[in-house]
């Protein structure tokens, strides 16, 4: 839910520019602060878990159109800094496929990488605090969903004004239907419904999105401890009980 | 994304005139299309451009197969129909912008060979990215026989079944879980190779 499957040219030029911007300060500055040599050694890591999530994007739950994202459990193993280079080359993989505009690369990334980022803060902060390991994981990997999904809501609200004008570009669109019996009221129809509504969105979005929290949170937790009994050492967590 | 080894064949052993065509006139061509897209706000200009990109796939011969790849988008748009309180001009408006775009990617991948795209992208992207795109498309080749594999072992242990759900999704978690594990053993040995065969940071290709 919060990749933005918006397509080219309907966020407002500036929006998707300024996403575009600030993708690549961020990444700029993440390169910089990366060591040369921890970079080149972890690339080969980076394009694998990369892979995996753009694998995990092809698995599509058709009736509530969600994906997993694995951003949450490949943010805890690359790190954060690393997760951010990762989503903006999952990102730029998923536009060459057809899967979410060229131009919101940058919007997309940034709402992931909230995920990523996020999640990794907030599993190390349960895993200090709860101890276990699958609570852990399914709430850091629940909240930071929430985060990321409000976070694209936010960016597809800023557009408001720019779909309006998409709308009203065309007046009433090629179908023009007369159904109501007087003018007055037929004006005032077209304006209730003409009007752009984020409401309806939201209350769409967040139900579906819902669903998708709890099934990522589930499927992730899942999948943290079957690397926890296979390879600990990936986690980098203390040894402590599980 | 098993379509995707046929994308690649496509690019590799495709002979119609826009597979001998240069990577960096398609990709300036794409850029074109995504300027459209941008800028045009009438349906006509993209139904327009919709059929021009429709007759350059067909032309192209590209195995009919991959076209389904074009219309996977409109799923994920169908939620955005609820903002415009189902205005049909947005709606297509926003479809036809959605099948353009993902008519020109697809288009660009299935008559381009990748190292050709990462070639060009590489003089204006920082090395570091464009091995990493690089990496992660070479990745999904490896993950897919990875997974490949895992659904074999799957489907002997239940697989998937809408009437265990909790098992179903501890199936799936396992195998999410398997494909990391082996995704990052992989890499490990990649990177044990590439640096024997001389990896700085930097991938070449061939005509650099």
């Amino acid at each position: 839910m919060s990749h933005i499957h918006l397509p080219d040219g309907v966020l407002p030029v500036w929006l998707w520019g300024s996403g575009f911007i600030v993708a690549i300060l961020v990444g700029t500055i993440l390169f910089r602060l990366t060591k040369k040599e921890e970079l080149t050694r972890r690339l080969p890591l980076l394009g694998m878990m990369a892979a995996v999530m753009v694998l995990g994007a092809a698995v599509e739950i058709v009736p509530i159109a969600y994906h997993v994202n694995l951003t949450v459990i490949s943010g805890i193993l690359l790190g954060p800094s690393l997760i951010f280079l990762a989503t903006f080359v999952v990102n730029v993989i998923l536009a060459l496929f057809g899967h979410g505009g060229i131009t919101v690369i940058g919007l997309n990334t940034l709402t992931l990488s909230v995920e990523g980022v996020l999640g990794y803060f907030l599993f190390r902060l349960f895993w200090k605090v709860l101890k276990r390991l699958t609570p852990a994981t399914f709430l850091a990997t629940f909240i930071a969903l929430i985060f990321s999904t409000f976070a694209m809501i936010g960016v597809v609200s800023l557009g408001t004004s720019h779909y309006e004008e998409l709308i009203h570009k065309e007046g009433k669109g090629i179908f023009e239907f007369h159904l109501s019996k007087e003018k007055g009221d037929q004006h005032d129809g077209e304006k209730k419904e003409s009007e752009i509504n984020i409401k309806r969105f939201i209350a769409i979005v967040v139900p579906l999105g819902f669903i998708g929290w709890m099934l990522e949170g589930v499927i992730t937790a899942l999948i943290a401890r079957y690397i926890y009994r296979l390879r600990p050492d990936l986690l980098r967590l203390e040894k402590e009980t599980r | 994304m098993i379509q995707l080894s046929y994308l690649d064949y496509s690019a590799v052993e495709g002979k119609s005139f826009l597979h001998r065509l240069s990577p960096k006139l398609k990709i300036i061509g794409m850029i074109f299309v995504l300027l459209g897209l941008v800028t045009l706000g009438n349906i006509l200009g993209l139904l327009l451009l919709y059929g021009v990109l429709l007759a350059l796939f067909f032309i192209s011969r590209i195995p009919t197969k991959i076209f389904s790849l074009t219309l996977y988008p409109l799923i994920f748009t169908i939620l955005f129909i609820f903002i415009s309180g189902f205005q049909i001009h947005f709606i297509l408006l926003v479809f036809l912008k959605v099948l353009c775009g993902s008519t020109g990617v697809v288009l660009l991948l299935a008559t381009t060979p990748y190292p050709s795209i990462f070639s060009v992208l590489g003089r204006v992207l920082p090395s570091s990215f464009v091995t990493a795109l690089f990496l992660t498309y070479r990745s999904i080749f490896i993950l897919l026989n990875i997974l490949e594999e895992t659904r074999h072992a799957l489907y002997f242990r239940g697989g998937f079944q809408w009437r265990h759900p909790w098992r179903s999704l501890i199936n799936i978690s396992n195998a999410f879980g398997h494909l990391i594990i082996k995704g990052i053993d992989a890499s490990e040995k990649m990177y044990e190779s590439m640096v024997l065969r001389g990896f700085k940071n930097k991938i070449y290709y061939r005509r650099d």
